[in-house]
This record gives C-alpha cells, structure tokens and sequence, in this order.
C-alpha cells in the first residue's frame, strides 16, 4: 500500500543527513509500491535540494551538506538495483567527472557526482589530480556526453582550461563543463567551457540542459550554460 | 621568542607581516598547481629573494616557506621532501634573508586531511603530525611558530597544541568567510567562539587570514575585539581572485589594502600583514601607512 508520508519523511531524512534512517524509508518506500523515479524525484532530489538552498542561505556548512550527501547515497544504493531492473526508466547521459590535475579537493567534486547519479546521469568518477589526458581518455572510452572539472584553488583553475583545449583537439562531443570556489562564469567563459554552475544543486540543471542542446558534430555550440 | 617576549616586543607596537609567499612564487615560475615546499631545495635563491623583498619592504616578521610541509601534506602532495630536512632548510633559508631583527616564523598550514564527518582523519593523527613540523621548525631556529588559514577548529586546535609543545610563541589564524549570520569557516565555526578556544588552548594571538579583501576583514576587528583579550592578527587577500589568460590577478590596488591595514590597527589589531596576491609594494605601502598614522 502506497504512503506518501513516506516520501517526505526521506526528504527529511536526507535534510538531516540521516544515513540509516534515509536507507530505511527508501526500502519501505519500495516495498509499499512507490516506483523508483517517484522515490528520487518526490523524496531524494528535494531533500538534497533543500540541503542545498541552506548552504546558500548560510544555515547549512560542509559538515552538514556532506551529511546530507552521504544519506542520499545511501538511500541510492537501495533504489538503484530497482531503477536497474526497471530498465532504469532514464538515462540522463554518461558523465566522466574529477579534479584536475595538482588539485586533490574532492568534496565539491563527489557532491556533484553524487546528484547527478541520483538524476539519472551515468557516472563515472575518476577522482582527484585527473589529467586532461586521462579526462579524454575516459571520455572517448564511455561515449561521454560530458566532461566535468573541479577546481579549488586559484593554481589549479588553469588546468580547466588546458581540458577545455585537449577535449576539443580531441574531436570528442563531449561538451565541457566546470565549477569550484574560484571559477566565476566568467572564467568558464574566458575558456570557452560549455557550462559552469555555482553549486552542486545548479549542477544538475546545467549538466541537463547541456546534454539536452547536444549539437551535431562540428555544429555551432549553442550559447553556453550560465548559473 | 617565548610568549613573555613576543607579548612584550608587541607592547612596543604593532608587527608588520609579510605578504603571499605562493603567489609570488608563482609569479617567479613556479608551475600552477604545484605546493610551493618543493621550492626550498630546488630554488632555494627565488625564496629567498621573497623574503628579503619583504624585509626591505618594511616586514617585521617573515614565514618560512612551509606552509605545507606537515608530514601529512608533503604525502598527499607525493613529495620527494622529509618533513625534518625541508622544513630545517625552509626557515634557514628565512633567517639568512633577512636583516637581524627581523622575526622569522615557522609557518604551519592545514594538513589537507578532514576529520568527520567530511573525512576519516582522527584529531590524534593530525596533533602527531603538526608536533613533528613544530619540532623541525623550533629545532632550526625559527622564532615563533604561526598557524595559518585553519578552516576547521579542531584541526586548529591541534595545531595550537602541537606547537605550545615547542614552547615558542604561537600565532593561530583561520579563514572565515562572510555568511549571513556572521562570520564562520566552511566547516561552521563561528568567529568569536573560535578565536576564544584557540587562545584558551594557549595561543598568544589569534586571527585570521586569507578568504576575504582587506575592507571586509577590517570590519571582523570589532567582533574578535569583544571575544578576546589577546593580540589579534589580520592578513587579507589582495582583493578578489580574478583569472586572466596568462593567470589569476588580484584586484585590490596597494594603497586601498594599505588603508585598510592601517584601519585594522587602529581598530586594537597587533599583527597584520598580508595574504594570498599580495606582493612588498603591498606590503611597503602597509608600513607607509601605519606609520603615518603614528600608531602606538
């Protein structure tokens, strides 16, 4: 018997960062019937949104985003053999994410890795100190439709653009696109990256609107994502 | 210098810092992206050439190169440097740059290990490994030890510990930024609290440094004033981080810092000097302006 309760009660359990408690209510929440898609989208992706609006707003810090991160991944674990089995109803698009190379800041990184999981993005995360030759690599292996580069330091953020550079010498369609403390649109710009987003929530929507304006080959890029 | 004397050299007037050591290597070749410890050994004349550009400019205290020479970060960096050896040289590179009289601090930066719920570092580990740099810094003569840009009290607070241990004069900084509340690290602690816990560990001035421009950090001199009883120190950027095509520039001009620099002084900062971005003409127009305003 479906329990819409349910739902928002892992929306909390996400808000409070409440790992065992978000992997319990994820597994009720499938055994009363509600479909995977409905316990991502009407549970998870809010709390985390909402995790997410309090570190804007200044009421949330790292710990807690973390916290947060870490319930909806595990509540993920439980939903995905689901959302697999199902045929995985979506795929958003594959992704190939990391910081760059020098750099070894993983949070902001496995935030977005973990968001764009929950929305359905294949994902494979390749960590920290990523060279662009590695990013390539990988990118050409799993077809990627995009390429995403953090950079925490004001030293590093240059590397994004030597990414930038080797994806398109590279003649990949991946499209490029980057974020960290540093990097303003007007960098993302500076580099001709696809899309840049201030945060890993806004990731979502610009990692989503990039692959869905995926151009033909060769085709003019349309104007790039801005937060 | 033991607390005794370093309260007492402060009694006398405020201390003028150095600036960004970093960036300025940066400027000098180092490749983006890499930790600046390396430098010791294999440019040891292009550190040193900071240094003495910032005693000639009017510094009272320089940093050793060492902000990251903590056991755990010279690993995480896959660093070829012994924490004992680089950070001997570090502060005999300091010393031999600098005239006499000028003070020469062992710098300690954060390990880059996180401790949860964001990472697995335990407090224990990362006390250990700031006593071992402590230990190396003291052992080379520096002067007094000075913990910089800590975004996590508990780490800071370690720091503090490991230090005092050394039984030189310490100095702890951490990085705050402006949230709507008020003034907090990224890890949520609060600035007053946080600037009373590192003194109460038996830091003999706290502060802060990096993250912010120098207008918005004179502003956090009243809040740190009713907190603490102790010496304050204040190091600002040199403005907002901006990326242009051959690298990152500052936008702040050094005169508007040197305003600012002087402000903080006479809002009861003891210790100011300057952080990532600033350069000795920062620097030289910070002492030009202090000492205009003839500040006890």
């Amino acid at each position: 018997m479906k329990d819409s309760r349910l739902l928002g009660q892992l929306e909390q359990a996400v808000l409070d960062g409440d790992e065992a408690r978000a992997a319990d209510l994820a597994r009720q929440a499938l055994e009363s019937g509600e479909t995977p898609l409905e316990i991502v989208d009407r549970g998870l992706v809010p709390g985390i949104r909402r995790a997410g609006e309090l570190w804007e707003e200044g009421e949330y810090f790292l710990p807690e985003l973390v916290t947060s991160a870490q319930a909806l991944k595990a509540a993920m674990a439980v939903v995905q053999p689901a959302l697999t089995a199902g045929g995985g109803g979506r795929e958003a698009g594959r992704v190939v994410i990391g910081t760059v190379e020098g750099d070894i800041h993983d949070i902001g990184k496995t935030l977005v890795a973990t968001l764009l999981a929950a929305n359905g993005f294949t994902v494979s995360d390749e960590g920290t100190g990523v060279t662009a030759d590695r990013f390539v690599a990988r990118a050409r292996e799993l077809d990627a439709d995009l390429v995403c580069a953090s950079a925490l330091l004001t030293t590093t953020m240059t590397r994004q653009a030597d990414l930038v550079a080797a994806v398109r010498r590279a003649g990949l369609k991946a499209r490029v696109m980057v974020g960290g403390a540093p990097v303003t649109p007007e960098w993302a710009e500076r580099i001709a990256a696809d899309g840049h987003a201030d945060n890993a929530v806004a990731a979502v929507s610009v990692a989503q609107r990039l692959v869905a304006a995926k151009p033909a080959t060769g085709a003019k890029r349309p104007k790039r994502g801005s937060r | 210098m033991n607390s005794a004397q370093l309260s007492a050299r402060l009694a006398a007037g405020p201390l003028l810092l150095d600036g960004g050591l970093g960036s300025m290597l940066i400027a000098a070749g180092l490749e983006s992206g890499r930790d600046p410890t390396g430098w010791n050994r294999e440019r040891p004349e292009a550190v040193a050439a900071v240094h003495r550009a910032y005693a000639a400019a009017g510094s009272d205290l320089v940093h050793s190169n060492t902000f990251g020479a903590s056991p755990i970060k010279l690993r995480a960096a896959g660093s070829d440097d012994d924490c004992r050896a680089v950070n001997t040289l570090a502060v005999s590179l300091a010393r031999a740059a600098v005239p006499a009289g000028v003070l020469v601090a062992g710098d300690v930066g954060p390990t880059g290990a996180l401790l949860p719920p964001v990472g697995n570092a335990t407090e224990a580990e990362l006390e250990a490994a700031f006593a071992e740099q402590a230990a190396a810094l003291a052992a080379a003569g520096a002067d007094l030890i000075s913990i910089e840009t800590m975004y996590d009290l508990r780490e800071a607070r370690a720091a503090v510990r490991a230090a005092r241990g050394t039984g030189l004069a310490v100095l702890a900084s951490m990085t705050f930024e402006a949230r709507r509340r008020g003034f907090f690290t990224i890890m949520g602690d609060p600035l007053g609290p946080s600037l009373r816990a590192l003194a109460d560990e038996g830091a003999d001035a706290v502060g802060f440094n990096c993250s912010v421009t120098s207008d918005v950090m004179a502003t956090m001199a009243a809040p740190a004033r009713a907190a603490v009883g102790c010496p304050l120190i204040g190091q600002p950027n040199a403005g907002q981080p901006r990326a242009e095509a051959d690298g990152v520039v500052y936008d702040a001009s050094p005169e508007a810092f040197a305003r600012d620099l002087a402000a903080m002084v006479a809002a009861g900062l003891r210790l100011v000097g300057g952080c990532c971005g600033t350069t000795p003409e920062f620097i030289r127009a910070a002492r030009a302006a202090i000492d205009a305003a003839g500040l006890p």
